[in-house]
Parts: C-alpha cells; sequence; structure tokens
C-alpha cells in the first residue's frame, strides 16, 4: 500500500532523511518511531504530497505522491503534528468545510459529518465553536476531518501527544476501530508502550536513517539480540552463577535486586535445559521466568549506536 | 454545478463569508468607513453651502457638485488603498501561522482555487463597501455638473484599482511566510501604485518634443494610479500642467488650433505652430479633452489606460501568486520521470 524507496531530503548542508526505504502492506497499522529531529514528520509531509524529497520516491497504492498529488490526495488522510483551527466555526461546520474541500456532494456533506463526529464521540460538541474545544478535542476532530473523504490510508503525525491518559486511551480504541475498518495507518509517536500494543509493523528513524524496520516482535529481537532469563534461588547465588557461566548458550550473568539476570540465545527448549542444569547440580530455584525484550529496549538500541 | 462554477465558486469563499460576518470587525469596519466617507461628504457640502449662500448663481450649483464628486471619489479611493492590502495581506500568511494552509493542501482544492476563493471573499466585501457608498454618491446629482457615465467610470476604476491592490496584497501573503512582512509590502506596493506613480510623473516628466504636432502626454507608468483618471473623470478636463517639461525656450511662430476626434467622440485639441530657429519652436500644443493626446496610449481615455494596465499588473501577480502558493511546485523545466498510478 505504501512504498518509500530511497526517500532523502537534504536542507542546505542538513540531511533530514538519508536513503529511507520501508514498506506497509494493506491494512496494517505502522508505527514510526524516533527520537525529535529523527525525519519522521519530514518522511510523512513527503508521503502527503506536502514537501518535495531531494531523491528517492514515495508511492502510495502504487501512485507517486510528486507525479500525482490529486490521486493521493483522494487516497490519502493527513493529521499533522501541529495544526490550528479556523475561529467561528462550529465543530460541524469545519467537518463541512472541509467535506466540501474534497468535493463531497453537498447532500451527503451532512451524513458525513454526523458519522464522523460519532465515529471521535464528539457528536454532542456539533455545535461548538472549533476554537473554544479542548487540545483534546480538537486532535479528535482533526482526526474526523482527516476522514471526511473516506481515505484508505491515514498518516497521523503524533496523534496523540499533549493528550491526557484517557485521551491517549480513547485515541487507541478509535485507531484500532479505523483498522477494522480496513485503513492503511501510518503513525509517528513518541509513546512506545502504546505503539506495541497497537501496531502490527513497526520503523525506528534515527538522525534521518532508517535503523530496523518490520513486524514489532521481528525488530525487537533483531534489536535486543537473543532473550533475558530471570532467575531467584534459595541462597546459593554463586553456586547458581558458577553453573551458568560456563552453559554454552549463556551470555551474559548479572545480578539485579538480588535475582539472576542471564541473556541466552536459542528457543523455550534451550531455557528449559538452563533450568534443568540448574536443578541438576542441585540449587534451589524459586522463580525461574522469561524477560521480555521491550520496544523501548530495541529504540533505545536502535537510536544510541550507529548501525 | 459545472467546471467554470465549481472553480468560481469554493467552499473557501463560504467560509470566509461566515467567519468574516460573525465578528464585530466587519460591520465596524462598514460604519466606520460610512462615517468617514459621509464625515467628508457632509464637510464639502457644508462649505459649497456656505459659499453658495455669499454668492450663488445657477452655473456655480454645477462646480459644487463637481467638487463635492471628486473630493469623495478621491477620499474614496484613499480609504479603499487602506482597506484592500489589509483585507488579502494576510489571507495566505494567516493560514500559515494558524498552521491550518498544509490542511488545505491535501484537500482536493487546487492551489489557484485557494487563491480565488481568498480574492472572491476580500472583493466583495470591498464591493459592499462601495454599495454602501453610492447613497452619499447620490448626494452629487442634488447639484448637477456630474453625469451618470462619469460615475459609473469612477467607480470602474475604483473597482478595478481595489481589484489591483487586493491581488497584490494576495501575491504578498503567497510570498511572504509572515503576515507583518505581508502587509508592510501590501501597503508599499499601494503608495506606489497609487502615489509613487504619479511622483515619477513629477520627477520624469515627458520632455516637449518641439517637433510634436500632438500634445505631450504625463509618462505612461503614471497612468498606473487612478488618481489620474478619477481627476479627469471628476472635472470631466484635460491633464493640464502635470508629467510635462518645458526643456527649451520656445518663440510663437503663429499657427492656430486644431481638433480632431478620438475613438470616443471627445475632441482632441492641439497646437499647429511651426518649428522657428534652431530647435526652437513656438508655443507647444496644449491638451484638450480626456484623452490621452499622445504616447503610447494615444488616444485612448486615461481610465482605460490606468485599467488596462492595472489589470495586467493584476494577471501577473496572480499567475506568480499561482506558482508560489503550492508546497511542490511542477513547473515545466522540472520534469521528473513519470510513474504510472
Amino acid at each position: 500500500m505504501i512504498t518509500v524507496e530511497g526517500l532523502t531530503k537534504v536542507y542546505g548542508s542538513r540531511t533530514a532523511l538519508d536513503h529511507v526505504s520501508f514498506e506497509v502492506p494493506k491494512g496494517e497499522i505502522f508505527g514510526f518511531v524516533g527520537p525529535n529531529g529523527a525525519g519522521k514528520t519530514t518522511t510523512l509531509r513527503i508521503l502527503a504530497a506536502l514537501l518535495e524529497p531531494t531523491s528517492g520516491r514515495a508511492l502510495v497504492d502504487g501512485a507517486d505522491v510528486i507525479e500525482h498529488p490529486d490521486l493521493i490526495h483522494d487516497r490519502l488522510g493527513y493529521m499533522p503534528d501541529f495544526f490550528g483551527v479556523y475561529d467561528q466555526l462550529t465543530a460541524g461546520e469545519y467537518l463541512d468545510f472541509y467535506a466540501a474541500c474534497y468535493r463531497q456532494p453537498r447532500a451527503r456533506r451532512k451524513k458525513v459529518a454526523d458519522d464522523l463526529l460519532e465515529l471521535v464521540g464528539l457528536s454532542d460538541r456539533r455545535d461548538q465553536a472549533v476554537d473554544t474545544l479542548s487540545r483534546g478535542l480538537k486532535q479528535r476532530l482533526c482526526l474526523a476531518r482527516a476522514l471526511v473523504h473516506d481515505p484508505t490510508v491515514l498518516l497521523l503525525d503524533e496523534p496523540a501527544s499533549g493528550l491526557d491518559p484517557r485521551a491517549r486511551v480513547e485515541m487507541r480504541e478509535i485507531l484500532k476501530e479505523l483498522q477494522t475498518m480496513g485503513k492503511t495507518i501510518v503513525i509517528s509517536s513518541h509513546i512506545l508502550p502504546e505503539l506495541t500494543e497497537l501496531c502490527s509493523m513497526i520503523g525506528i528513524i534515527d538522525q534521518g536513517r532508517m535503523r530496523a524496520t518490520g513486524p514489532v516482535q521481528d525488530v525487537i529481537r533483531q534489536l535486543t539480540a537473543g532473550r533475558r532469563l530471570r532467575i531467584t534461588v534459595l541462597g546459593q547465588k554463586e553456586e547458581a552463577v558458577a553453573v551458568l557461566k560456563p552453559l554454552a548458550a549463556i551470555h551474559d550473568v548479572t545480578m539485579v535486586n538480588g535475582a539472576i539476570e542471564a541473556q541466552y540465545d536459542g528457543d523455550d527448549a534451550a531455557a528449559a535445559a538452563i533450568l534443568q542444569s540448574l536443578t541438576a547440580a542441585g540449587i534451589k530455584v524459586s522463580g525461574f521466568s522469561q524477560l521480555e525484550g521491550g520496544l523501548e529496549d530495541a529504540f533505545m538500541k536502535a537510536t544510541s549506536e550507529d548501525i | 454545478m459545472n467546471r467554470i462554477a465549481v472553480a468560481l465558486w469554493n467552499p473557501i469563499v463560504a467560509k470566509e463569508y461566515r467567519s468574516r460576518m460573525r465578528t464585530w470587525r466587519s460591520p465596524l469596519a462598514m460604519t466606520v468607513y460610512i462615517l468617514l466617507l459621509g464625515g467628508v461628504g457632509w464637510a464639502i457640502f457644508s462649505s459649497t453651502a456656505a459659499t453658495a449662500r455669499n454668492s450663488f448663481n445657477g452655473a456655480q450649483a454645477a462646480n459644487y457638485g463637481q467638487v463635492l464628486f471628486l473630493w469623495l471619489i478621491l477620499f474614496q479611493m484613499v480609504l479603499l488603498a487602506f482597506i484592500t492590502p489589509a483585507l488579502t495581506a494576510g489571507a495566505v500568511s494567516s493560514e500559515r501561522e494558524r498552521q491550518t494552509i498544509d490542511l488545505l493542501f491535501v484537500t482536493k482544492l487546487p492551489a489557484f482555487s485557494i487563491l480565488w476563493g481568498k480574492l472572491l471573499a476580500s472583493m466583495s466585501f470591498v464591493i459592499l463597501l462601495l454599495l454602501l457608498s453610492v447613497p452619499i454618491f447620490s448626494l452629487v446629482f442634488l447639484f448637477g455638473g456630474i453625469e451618470l457615465d462619469q460615475v459609473l467610470i469612477a467607480f470602474l476604476v475604483t473597482s478595478v484599482a481595489a481589484l489591483t491592490l487586493g491581488i497584490i496584497g494576495l501575491a504578498c501573503s503567497t510570498a511572504f511566510k509572515r503576515t507583518l512582512p505581508a502587509t508592510v509590502s501590501a501597503y508599499g506596493a499601494a503608495f506606489i501604485l497609487l502615489a509613487g506613480s504619479l511622483l515619477f510623473g513629477l520627477l520624469f516628466p515627458t520632455d516637449i518634443n518641439p517637433n510634436a504636432t500632438k500634445a505631450p502626454a504625463p509618462p505612461a507608468v503614471t497612468y498606473l494610479s487612478p488618481i489620474l483618471p478619477l481627476l479627469v473623470v471628476g472635472t470631466n478636463g484635460p491633464v493640464n500642467g502635470y508629467g510635462i517639461r518645458n526643456s527649451g525656450i520656445f518663440l510663437t511662430q503663429g499657427g492656430g488650433m486644431a481638433c480632431s476626434s478620438g475613438p470616443n467622440g471627445v475632441q482632441s485639441c492641439y497646437s499647429t505652430t511651426v518649428p522657428y530657429g534652431k530647435g526652437f519652436v513656438g508655443q507647444p500644443p496644449q491638451p484638450s479633452g480626456t484623452t490621452i493626446p499622445s504616447g503610447l496610449f494615444s488616444g485612448w481615455q486615461y481610465w482605460q489606460a490606468t485599467i488596462t494596465m492595472q489589470l495586467a499588473i493584476s494577471l501577473v501577480a496572480l499567475i506568480l501568486s499561482a506558482i508560489l502558493l503550492p508546497p511542490i511546485r511542477h513547473l515545466p523545466w522540472r520534469r521528473r520521470p513519470r510513474v504510472m498510478a
């Protein structure tokens, strides 16, 4: 659905994007992660046909964003990270205005506005002036605005920034609902735990370069290199460490808050073999669990190294 | 709606009308406009009435009407020169400052439609102000001395000048990212158009050609200003003593006056004195009538030349704006390899 190939954007002497490539299949939610200034917004603006790349190309449903901006705008809904609203317009009029800008027939516009206000939970704010809405409500309204022409692709630049926890949860629920409606969503965010839960695919970008991209768990696995075990024993900690260290599967053994953390290579069978080695050596194991490498670990690793 | 109607009438117009008319600023602007114009009309009316009390005859009444009309139409032009740039200079730049411009760019509205919508909404307000001034101008007919066609032409000149100022303001708003420099440059352009072009006529007047058979005319640049045609239309007389320089010593060697009919049926008269001695001529031909006696626009009415030049400037400014506005400019000399959709 979205293909980005060797996208490069240079501003004077600064390279904002350096040969960024990734793909997002239809119906996926793609999380775009990176520190401030990494190039997320630049990439999304190029995808929205708002910025011309220095080189490379971006395609949305086969259409080049530079060659066919009209097709792109038809297929794509865009929500920028910072946006303003017009004074003197109600929420209903605001959506009606954008629906008209997307050449929606007058007869359909009211229904579209009503449906979208209901989707984002703003039905009761239909007649409220948009400039008097709170930030969270404006974010929701802007999401509704991005949907007035029923696009197949949504580009959301930091849609949850500045929202309180409750508003974030509500925004996440709306996005899940949109996914069930078959929309392909690209979402840039700093809130990593939410992305892990929400996104099926992820791309980590830093200093204009794509550090990793693919299904979320694959990226996490790829970047966190191995799995970790948390082992608690009844006394005999030194003995347990002495048993673990010589094992071929074990990379690293550390003591964390009175427990042993061991990094190892292999699958669940390898973990079972490690447990068996400990019990065979007479170590009384009271706790044995796998620590999942999270997106935060992957993100920190990807953005702290020059891969 | 057909394609032309869709292109001309777009959602921006409706949205701008709605936003503009829901604030207190629009009624206030209209009230202040009418009060100022009415105030000037009343002041001129009072002044002429006081003069008439002392010495009045029928012929003077027509003159009073002409003076009142001239003051009103010139004052209206100056008022619009202050109002119009303010209406359009922030049209695009304020969208940028408010961070709403990207939301318009990602819709199906082409850049020209955005500009057109902004322009139409602003100029409708100017037209509204012009319509509001009609009752004040109707006072002129109490005195006489002004024909309906003079009023219509003066309103046409004023409207086109306001349109030109509006489009220049829009171009400034497109070219500058911030509203402040856009507004300053729009007012600068308005000053150049109204006063600068007239100043040009004073600083660089036309030298009288000793061998010319036609009366000299001010430089063509001066026709950019709507003031000149408004003066000509208001007084219904020729431009005398402006934009022309006597660079030699003139000696009269007989001759007389010759008159010819212009394309609009207005007679233009000039002197037929002949050259005398080395480079010296007699009395230079004197302009008469309301046509331009010589030069690039020879035989045209002043208002025709002004409108033509201003519309040309407007067209260039509008095209420039349409090129500058889109976030990605598809210029013919910057073609990229095509990718099939």
